[in-house]
């Protein structure tokens, strides 16, 4: 087995562990918010396994990466601020 | 057209070797990432004005299931990277294989998907019946179009393949399509964490 394969096989491998984590993490009886931020990072965590593997991110140059990085933050600075104004105007 | 005969950008170029299409596929998926940041957004948004209505993870949803499909995904993205890798060696045979293994694995996907919303709609879950349900129909059916899209890409790449169109100098369209699937399976990691598990 080449080089490429071994590393695509380790890396399924590791996105199949990581998704029965995941379903495991579910499960548990955990807080809320701990449950919440573990399976925030192993969906992160498989997504960037995704990325840089898979798509080959990591032979991309540093602009391209920049590029395809910069909605993130945003996505979340959006999510942040919307929570913070869910109290005055979704009253449901 | 061989690989190097490609609209490259020149090599001091801030984007390296990568062709005009596959820049193209990037922006085509930053752009469909923030669609479907946008939807997770307003899922996570009324569910935070309204948590109670919300269900517990797992107590309508089939979290097995869908993690099977799940894992299922996870295994397609692996046979297109390899479809890649043959195509780059040369290997026709390989490719056309691998090519077939991620579209039957992406129609057996949407079988499952199928599967799921006619048991919803036998137990009386429609999109209608709760804000909760639009959230989980819209952004799963927007997902599984794009799944449904992948998976008519893939038969016209295979298409092309079964005429010997690409070659160790000539991939650049299976790299491509790997692009758009990749990015199919990398959504689903985050739409079966958002809306299944949490």
């Amino acid at each position: 087995m080449d080089d490429h394969k071994s590393i695509y096989l380790k890396n399924a491998i590791w996105l199949a562990i990581l998704t029965f984590l995941e379903v495991g993490i579910a499960y548990i009886e955990i807080s809320r918010s701990g449950q919440v931020v573990l399976l925030l990072a192993f969906a992160a965590t498989k997504m960037m396994l995704v990325a840089m593997i898979y798509m080959h991110l990591r032979h991309e140059t540093k602009v391209l990466k920049r590029i395809l990085f910069v909605p993130i933050p945003a996505g979340i600075l959006y999510t942040v601020a919307l929570m913070y104004d869910l109290p005055f105007r979704w009253v449901m | 057209m061989n690989q190097n005969q490609t609209q490259a950008i020149p090599v001091n170029d801030p984007f390296g070797q990568a062709t005009t299409g596959k820049l193209g596929m990037w922006l085509f998926i930053i752009v469909d990432g923030l669609s479907f940041t946008g939807l997770l957004i307003a899922g996570i948004a009324l569910r935070a004005a309204s948590p109670e209505i919300w269900p517990v993870a797992g107590e309508l949803l089939n979290i097995p299931l869908t993690a099977f499909n799940t894992f299922l995904l996870i295994c397609t993205s692996f046979t297109m990277v390899m479809a890649l890798n043959c195509v780059q060696k040369g290997d026709q045979t390989g490719l056309k294989k691998f090519l077939g293994l991620t579209m039957a694995g992406g129609v057996v996907f949407l079988g499952i998907q199928v599967y799921e919303y006619s048991h919803f709609i036998m137990v009386d879950f429609l999109p209608s019946t709760s804000i909760y349900a639009a959230i989980f129909y819209v952004t799963t059916c927007f997902h599984g179009l794009h799944v449904l899209s992948g998976v008519i890409y893939i038969a016209c790449i295979l298409r092309m393949a079964g005429l010997n169109a690409y070659s160790a100098d000539n991939w650049d369209h299976v790299e491509i399509l790997g692009l758009f699937w990749h990015f199919v399976d990398l959504v689903w990691i985050l739409v079966f964490t958002v809306i299944y598990l949490i």
